[in-house]
């Protein structure tokens, strides 16, 4: 770029002096050649006129008669005719004035132009005719005067011309560097624009309308660039902020996965030792009736009992970190949250073909509940959802709202979708467990039983709308915490 | 003498119930599923079933249904102790038993019983279903 500004201004320059080189030549020979004839014009002119007149006081003088009055006018002649030869010729004398320089011959032939003959002498030969006689008059004007005068003109019109010339480049160098300054101007904010920083504003202030209007179009230019960059950063934030987001449900996901492996464990194993502990206590409590009392295998196997309801205990603590729900300490909680991330948690498992959609509402009061107990529900009803759309398009909605027409200050919970709904007879069973629409192996049935376990849990209900083609609504309703409610202890334990 | 049949997969547990029960003066039958269980009650029928919720073939709640609309004069008594069928549908264990008792007294179980429980506990549970068939 820097080559190219140079190039600019002495394109410019090199443009101004290259035509004046062309021109000026031509203007010096054409105005020199008007001077020089001008000049020679007068000379002519003059020294004829000057003859001429001399000729006639020749002839109508008496200056032929004596030799001595002749030489007096030929001497006029070099003196005030400005003539370095004069010179009368008769047929038998001929009278020259001495005032010339004697070195000089006058020519047969009179000069039929000015500087002709080469001895800076304009000849010119005039006949005579006096008193019946008839003689010559040779006249040399000196050309020297002329010459230098002539000389001097182009001289002067060489410095005008060589003034001019400067004066041009001068001019054309100012206009070239005021001219390339907005652009040089513009190409650096060009840079600074393309190096990242769109923060300068492109305000060259220049009389040229093309350069306005391109700096008017960059700086349109430079806008939208600073709209798209933003746009892009934004982007930028929102991604990062969306893979962390992404990055906490991944680890929130294998926590709870990590939980599950553990808790399937847990589960498996507290089965299977309440079905082992179920023998050892009752034939424990058998023996011990047909034992004496103080006897010491009494007293072995009351051991052994003991041993025996220790173990119970370990299992009913090995299953606490996986909810026992005779447990669940209820506390008043806001359901937004717990509806919020249980939607999100689940948009990160669900399938791009479903549509996830929230309506959850500013503000709901206060419900008992369970956090992780109220994740669950949320989160096995969006997957019963979810399966009632298995391989279609489908729209899931999640609803959080306080129902317009319910008897009780309440809060309801809706997850909604657009699957393949159910006739009345499955409707009637869906809350069993082991009860299952689907396939073998695709599912156990236990999702919803465990819905409904949860929602009694919370003394919450369930409602369904359903119909065959028409998608399904569940829709749980929680009672809302009142004022006088508050005083009251939690919720206690599930009534079986 | 009042007749009890009991249905549960493990030999141990149902052996036990067995002891405890026939000690207690009951007349007791054991069998180790639920639809061989539907076959010897027509063919015998009980005063008082104790069943098992998971369990292979036919689970307990089912059985339950069964039962009810084939012999409604029998009193049922539900048992679990919990447990997943399939790691990737975990469930926390107490919701699942739960949510088979649950299941299980809507299905029309007259009384239900978490596993592990001692023989006063099983006693009480049998009387008492027989109490209120009576009363």
């Amino acid at each position: 770029m820097a080559r190219l500004r140079s190039r600019f201004a002495n394109l410019v320059t090199g443009c101004v002096v290259a035509v004046h080189l062309i021109l000026l030549p031509a203007l010096y020979f054409g105005v020199g050649y008007v001077i020089r004839k001008s000049h020679e014009d007068l000379f002519v002119q003059h020294a004829r006129t000057f003859a001429r007149i001399l000729a006639d006081e020749f002839e109508v003088g008496a200056a032929l008669d004596s030799a001595a009055r002749t030489e007096d006018l030929l001497d006029l002649a070099i003196i005030h005719g400005e003539s370095r030869y004069a010179e009368l010729v008769e047929r038998d004398r001929r009278i020259r004035s001495q005032l010339g320089p004697p070195d000089i011959t006058a020519p047969k032939e009179p000069d039929m132009r000015f500087a002709h003959g080469g001895d800076d002498t304009y000849f010119i030969v005039l006949p005579i005719m006096h008193a019946g006689q008839s003689a010559e008059l040779r006249l040399g004007f000196d050309e020297r005067p002329t010459q230098t005068r002539i000389q001097l003109a182009l001289n002067r019109m060489l410095l005008l011309l060589g003034a001019y010339l400067c004066l041009a480049i001068i001019i054309a160098s100012y206009l070239s560097n005021r001219l390339s300054r907005p652009i040089r101007r513009l190409q650096d904010v060009s840079r600074t624009i393309a190096s990242g920083d769109y923060a300068q504003a492109l305000d060259v202030s220049t009389g040229i309308r093309e350069l306005h209007e391109l700096a008017v179009d960059l700086e349109a230019m430079r806008r939208e660039l600073v709209g798209v960059n933003d746009r892009l950063q934004e982007k930028i934030r929102e991604k990062e902020v969306s893979e962390a987001r992404r990055d906490e449900l991944q680890k929130q996901l294998r926590h709870r996965q990590r939980l599950e492996t553990v808790g399937t464990l847990a589960g498996g194993i507290a089965h299977e030792f309440n079905n082992v502990l179920v023998p050892i206590i009752l034939f424990t409590d058998t023996a011990l009736q047909d034992l004496p009392p103080g006897s010491v295998s009494r007293s072995d196997l009351e051991r052994v009992l003991a041993s025996a309801r220790r173990a119970k205990n370990i299992v009913q603590k090995i299953l606490t970190f996986s909810h026992v729900l005779g447990d669940t300490k209820l506390a008043p909680m806001d359901l937004r949250n717990v509806v919020a991330e249980g939607v999100v948690l689940f948009s990160a498992l669900a399938p791009p073909s479903i549509e996830i959609r929230t309506e959850i509402a500013e503000q709901v009061p206060l419900v008992r509940a369970d956090a992780t107990l109220a994740m669950d529900l949320v989160m096995n009803l969006c997957t019963n959802a979810y399966q009632a759309m298995q391989g279609t398009q489908g729209v899931l909605t999640v609803g959080l709202r306080v129902p317009p027409s319910a008897a009780m200050p309440s809060v309801e919970l809706m997850v909604s979708d657009t699957g393949h709904g159910m006739e009345q007879p499955v409707v009637e069973r869906i809350f069993e467990p082991f009860f299952t629409t689907r396939p073998v192996g695709q599912g156990t049935g236990l999702g919803l039983s465990v819905v409904h376990g949860i929602v009694e849990s919370f003394g919450a209900s369930i409602a369904v709308e359903t119909a065959p083609g028409a998608g399904t609504t569940f829709r749980i309703l929680f009672p809302a915490i009142t004022e006088s409610a508050r005083a009251d202890t939690p919720l206690g334990s599930l009534e079986m | 003498m009042h007749s009890i049949l009991v249905i549960d997969d493990e030999a141990d547990v149902r052996d036990g119930m067995k002891r405890v029960l026939d000690r207690a003066g009951f007349s007791v039958r054991i069998i180790d599923n639920a639809t061989d269980a539907l076959l010897e009650l027509k063919r015998e029928p009980a005063d008082v079933v104790i069943t098992d919720i998971i369990m292979p073939k036919l689970n307990g709640v089912d059985a339950i249904y069964r039962i009810v609309q084939e012999f409604p004069s029998v009193r049922i008594v539900a048992i679990s102790g919990g447990g997943n069928f399939d790691p990737s549908s975990y469930q926390p264990a107490a919701i699942t038993t739960t949510a088979y008792l649950l299941a299980a007294k809507k299905a029309g179980a007259h009384h239900i019983l978490t596993k592990p429980f001692e023989s006063a506990e099983l006693i009480d549970a049998v009387e008492r279903v027989i109490g209120a068939g009576h009363g």
